[in-house]
Parts: C-alpha cells; sequence; structure tokens
C-alpha cells in the first residue's frame, strides 16, 4: 500500500514534470474518448426519442401493405400510402365494441414541405407521446372553423408564423408545388407544443376542410369553375369519402391481436392492421446497423489515441533512463518502475475521461438550444447510463492493459540495471 | 527468518567480499576483484582506471548484479542469500549511493529527492526519528544547499549543488554504507575537496562506510583504507 503511495506520487510528478509533450496525447484521447461517449450518448438519446415517438396507440389501421410503410407514412410523415380506407369502413371500426377511441388520418397535401394531417379533435386528444404524454397547444387553440389550421411546433419556429396568419396549402408532396390552394387560404388558429416527435413536422387541418380544398380537384389539378369559393364552402357540409389510415386505442389491450388478425380479414376492404411498437423496433432494427457500425468506428478511434499514448510512452522511456537508474540505486524494485509506467498510463487515461465528460456535458448544454431551435432535435443534458459507465470505464481498462507493453519492456530491462548512470557499463 | 532486516551483529564487516568474479555477456575473460574486507564507519578509496570494471565492482557490492563466482558479505548478510526483491530492499535500508552526475529525479524537488530513500525503507524512515523532512532540511542546510532551492525543481541547480543534493540522499536515515560512484569528477579542485570532506565528516556522524571510487590517486588521503583496481599484476 505504501508503496502504491510512493508509486502515484511518483506518476503525478512525473505526468507534470512532462506536461506538455503529455498534453498533447492526453488531448488526443480526450478527443476520441468524447466521440466514443457521443456517440453512445446520442445513440440512447435518438433510440429514447425514437421508439418515444407514438405511445397510447394499440393498432394502427391502414389499406393493405407492409407493416413498415404504414408506419412510415401514418407517424413518421414519409412515403405514401397505397391506398384510401373508405369511411364507411372506419365508421364500422370505429362502432366496434372493442374499440375505446379511433382517430381518423388523411394525408395528400402539403405546405412548404410540411405534410399537411387532416384529422380531427380526436387526434388532439387521443395522440400520446414518450411516456404516455397528452399533446398540448403552445398557443392558441385546436382548429375550429373549417378554414382552420393548428401548427406543429417546428412548422411555426421555421417558418416564424404566428396565430390569425394566412397561409396556402399546396396540393401533394413536395417543398416547391405548382398547385397551390391559393383560393382557400388556411388560418393559423394554434401552435402546438414542442414534442420532440414527427407530430412537430406538421400542420393539422380538419377533414371537412381536406374534401372542402378538393372539390373540383378530381382529376388532379383544379378545373376552374368547379372549385368552391370559401363562403360557398363554410355554408356547405362535408363528409369525407376516404381516409388514409386510423390509430385504434383499444378498451382492453389484450384484445389487440383478435382485432388485428379480425382487421387483416376485413370483408369489406382489404386492410392491414399493425402494433406500433412492433414496427418500431423492426425499424430500428434496421437503422440499428449503421449506429452500430459508427459506434464500431469511435471504438477504433480510441484505441487509435491508445496505440499513440503507448507510442508517447515509449518514446518517453529512452530519455528515462537516468531516473530510472537512480530509482533502482535507491532500492526500488523492478516491480515498482513498472509499476510507476502502467500508472501514469492508467492516470492520463483517467484524466482523458474526466475531460471528456467535462467537454460532453459543456458541447450538450451549448449545443442542445441550438439543435433544437434549428433542427427540432431534443438532446437533453441527462445523468450517463449504465452502459455509457461501462464505456468509459472500459477506457483505463484498456489502458492499463496496453499498458502492461512498456511496462513490461521496462521491468526486463531494469531487472538488469547495474550501478550508474547507464544500462550498461 | 527475516534476513535482511534482522539486527546485525556490530562485529561483522561492513563489506567482506571473497574472490569476486564477473563476466559481461560477451567476455571470454572474467573480471577478477581483489577482496575487500572494511569495517564498519571505515572509509574506503577504490582507485583503478577506467575499463578495469569499477562500476562493476559497484554493482555486485549494490546487489544489483550477481557474481559469477566469489561471494559479497554485507553486515553480515550474503548477498548471494537473498531474492531479487530482497537485495532491492536491503540497499534501500542498507545503503546509500552518489553517482558520478545525473543524481536526482528529475520531476521532484531537492526535498523530495533527499527524502526518497525513507519512502523506500521503513528503517530509513525510522532512524530519521520518523521526520524525513526535518533530517533532509538539516543535511541540506550542513551541505549549505541554499533554502530557496530546497522546494525548486533540482534541474535548476549546479552540478555541485546537485552533488550534494545526492550525498543528502546518501545519507539521510544513517545507512551502513555508502556508495559513490566518482562524485566529483564533475566538479573543480575546490568543490571537490570541500565536498569529500564535508561527505566523510558526515558520514562519520552517521556511523556510515564510504566506498568511494576514484581513479584521482590525489583524493586517496582522505580514507583510512585504498585498494587498486586493474594494475595489481
Amino acid at each position: 500500500m505504501n508503496s502504491f503511495r510512493l508509486t502515484l506520487s511518483l506518476a503525478t510528478a512525473s505526468l507534470w514534470y512532462r506536461r506538455r509533450v503529455l498534453a498533447l496525447v492526453c488531448l488526443t484521447l480526450t478527443l476520441s474518448v468524447t466521440l466514443l461517449l457521443g456517440i453512445q450518448y446520442l445513440r440512447t438519446e435518438v433510440r429514447q426519442s425514437f421508439t418515444s415517438t407514438i405511445s397510447g396507440t394499440d393498432l394502427i389501421v391502414g389499406a393493405r401493405s407492409g407493416q413498415l410503410n404504414l408506419l412510415l407514412y401514418t407517424v413518421f410523415h414519409i412515403g405514401d400510402a397505397t391506398n384510401n380506407i373508405r369511411w364507411s369502413s372506419f365508421n364500422d371500426i370505429k362502432d366496434d365494441p372493442r374499440v375505446d377511441w379511433a382517430v381518423p388520418i388523411s394525408l395528400g397535401d402539403s405546405y412548404q414541405g410540411y405534410r399537411v394531417v387532416s384529422t380531427n379533435d380526436q387526434f388532439l386528444e387521443q395522440f400520446q407521446y414518450g411516456d404516455d404524454q397528452k399533446l398540448a397547444l403552445a398557443r392558441g387553440q385546436w382548429f375550429s372553423q373549417l378554414f382552420d389550421v393548428t401548427l406543429g411546433a417546428d412548422v411555426a419556429r421555421q417558418l416564424q408564423h404566428e396565430l390569425g396568419d394566412q397561409i396556402v396549402l399546396s396540393h401533394g408532396g413536395g417543398r416547391t408545388s405548382f398547385s397551390n390552394h391559393t383560393d382557400l387560404p388556411f388560418r393559423v388558429s394554434g401552435i402546438l407544443e414542442t414534442t420532440g416527435t414527427p407530430v412537430d413536422q406538421a400542420v393539422y387541418i380538419s377533414l371537412e376542410a381536406m374534401e372542402a380544398m378538393h372539390v373540383g380537384w378530381e382529376s388532379g389539378v383544379a378545373i376552374p369553375g368547379r372549385t368552391l369559393s370559401a363562403q360557398t364552402a363554410e355554408a356547405r357540409s362535408f363528409t369525407p369519402d376516404a381516409i388514409t389510415a386510423m390509430l385504434l386505442g383499444l378498451k382492453n389491450p389484450i384484445m389487440t391481436f383478435q382485432l388485428q388478425r379480425e382487421l387483416s380479414q376485413y370483408a369489406a376492404e382489404p386492410l392491414s392492421a399493425i402494433l406500433p411498437g412492433v414496427a418500431l423496433s423492426e425499424l430500428w432494427r434496421m437503422m440499428g446497423q449503421f449506429e452500430q457500425a459508427l459506434l464500431g468506428i469511435s471504438v477504433f478511434v480510441v484505441a487509435t489515441s491508445l496505440i499513440g499514448l503507448v507510442a508517447v510512452l515509449l518514446t518517453i522511456q529512452a530519455q528515462r533512463q537516468r531516473e530510472v537508474a537512480i530509482l533502482r540505486a535507491v532500492g526500488a524494485s523492478p516491480r515498482l518502475v513498472a509499476g510507476l509506467y502502467s500508472l501514469e498510463c492508467v492516470l492520463l487515461a483517467l484524466a482523458s475521461c474526466g475531460l471528456s465528460l467535462l467537454l460532453g456535458a459543456s458541447a450538450i448544454s451549448a449545443l442542445s438550444p441550438w439543435l433544437l431551435q434549428h433542427y427540432g432535435i431534443h438532446i437533453g443534458a441527462r445523468s450517463l447510463n449504465a452502459d455509457e459507465w461501462l464505456l468509459l470505464g472500459l477506457v483505463p481498462v484498456v489502458a492499463f492493459a496496453i499498458s502492461l507493453i512498456p511496462a513490461w519492456h521496462h521491468w526486463r530491462k531494469s531487472r538488469k540495471q547495474s550501478f550508474g548512470s547507464s544500462a550498461q557499463d | 527468518m527475516n534476513i535482511e532486516t534482522a539486527p546485525h551483529s556490530s562485529r561483522s564487516h561492513a563489506i567482506e567480499t571473497h574472490q569476486l568474479g564477473f563476466r559481461w555477456p560477451k567476455q571470454t575473460i572474467p573480471l577478477q576483484f581483489p577482496d575487500i574486507r572494511l569495517n564498519r564507519g571505515e572509509h574506503l578509496f577504490l582507485r583503478g582506471p577506467s575499463g578495469t570494471g569499477k562500476s562493476t565492482l559497484l554493482s555486485l557490492l549494490a546487489g544489483m548484479m550477481l557474481p559469477e563466482s566469489g561471494s559479497v558479505n554485507l553486515l553480515g548478510t550474503q548477498l548471494r542469500h537473498l531474492k531479487g526483491g530482497a537485495r532491492d530492499q536491503f540497499r534501500a535500508d542498507h545503503m546509500g549511493v552518489i553517482f558520478q552526475q545525473f543524481n536526482l529525479v528529475p520531476y521532484l524537488s531537492a526535498l523530495a529527492n533527499v527524502t526518497l530513500p525513507c519512502r523506500l525503507s521503513t528503517r530509513r524512515h525510522q532512524q530519521t526519528q520518523n521526520t524525513p523532512d526535518a533530517a533532509a532540511t538539516a543535511l541540506l542546510s550542513k551541505l549549505s544547499i541554499p533554502e530557496v532551492l530546497w522546494h525548486k525543481p533540482v534541474t535548476e541547480m549546479s552540478i555541485g549543488q546537485q552533488q550534494r543534493v545526492a550525498a543528502a540522499r546518501a545519507l539521510i536515515g544513517s545507512p551502513e554504507i555508502i556508495l559513490a560512484d566518482e562524485p566529483t569528477s564533475a566538479l573543480d579542485a575546490e568543490n571537490r575537496d570541500r565536498f569529500i570532506e564535508l561527505l566523510l565528516t558526515l558520514a562519520h556522524e552517521h556511523h556510515s562506510s564510504v566506498v568511494f571510487v576514484s581513479h584521482d590517486r590525489s583524493l586517496a588521503h582522505h580514507f583510512h583504507h585504498q585498494l587498486s583496481l586493474g594494475d595489481e599484476s
């Protein structure tokens, strides 16, 4: 124990003495450990926010297609539906005694590249994300008038919309659309709170408004004279013929599989029903490959800088002949000399780990508002989880393991140390 | 049981060697050394031109290498009976060393360099009445190292000062044997005599035997005994 304290104090003094050379090595190691830790941290965060995109919904029902496709276009607003669901089917399913609630969703239009989701007030009431959190309005109201629109948080932030702004939706997807619903502008009635999910990246209108907009658009473009004006539209009442998908909540989740099977064999039209959790984890498995590779690369980066550390220590070793001669002559054992080496390596690794924690924490706190503002990505500072501590803890352990190379070298050499300044007389 | 820490009878010699021989890996004829018998508290001057194996002999006396033939008996302990680690501990407990130059650990202060043996050896620590720092400062003042340098890095010192710090390190904790390998070769004539006088006076105070190696015949008169290497035949 006493000899450990001696070794420790010698190692710290020695590191401090060589601080100029070692600072660079330490910096390299710090950066690479920060990279490793950062990637692991983001992995966890992304996975967390990914799997919490939707919760509380037991089934998503759409036209017959693969479960990933259905999940992507309903929840992530990526890709398009293969077909629609008849409004009668929606009502039929909604009235099933096992169904607690049903939210209709109709897609197809866009606003400045953001999806237009037409739905009803059930969406606000039933949609949940994260740990069963409900949607809430940051400002204004959920749409109530025919030509009201509620904006997702990102849309409002990016396009700097305020309540009462008039906006024009485009027909079809894409950022630049050539056919706009110019004659039927919408008024911003409300803006949703940030959720960190694709909900922020869409605008919400009523199913009736969607119908009203598309009167006279049956052929895909507006036929002059057949479209409605705002006044005539408001005088009429609309019932949709079809919707794109629906979200279902069941009274008893045990019924989920039974209902899923029934919906897949629905007689009136071909439907698919998926369990959002299952589809999400399948999607994550696909994307997981990529982040695994990223983590692998960062492990190699850390390994490289650890090897660099050993290379520098071995180079310094040549300059330490005299010091070793002195230590040996005053009675230090070869073990102490070797221990000095290992300890220096471990101390450097520990310093790098500490520094990278600081660096990571300050990077997150500095970048987090910026990321949220510009990309709508919410990365909060949190304490590390067990996996991350393990990864961080592995760095000094590996440093110790590879420090055994110069330490062993030293141990062998200092056993042969003779009296005097040089190893050989 | 504990050979290296057992109290040694004061009748045993500080150093007693018998027909020492050593061969470096590529040497054909082994180096042979004259027998040494040195009483405790007495000083020995070992003279020999370079190449006569002075440093080899010191390595054997320090227990850093084992002889090919013959024996080294220090303070009544046969070195060959000790294992590597025990020999290192024996050296820490009973020996002080001074090199030609580069005596000091560069990243430690003068004071920390002096107290280093007390941290490696409980015995040396106890011999300073468990106050190594006080013992070290006493030695440094006696060796006239200015107090401002005590806590400074040793690299800021002159060679003469460095050698005196090394002497203080060798003396601290009153080891029975001090091995000095041409410690004055880098000093001028005036400093050299002053250094030897100081070293021997303090060694006397600490009851230490000094083995002093040098090629400089003119220093021999300071010592009780002298022995020549290499030119006997």
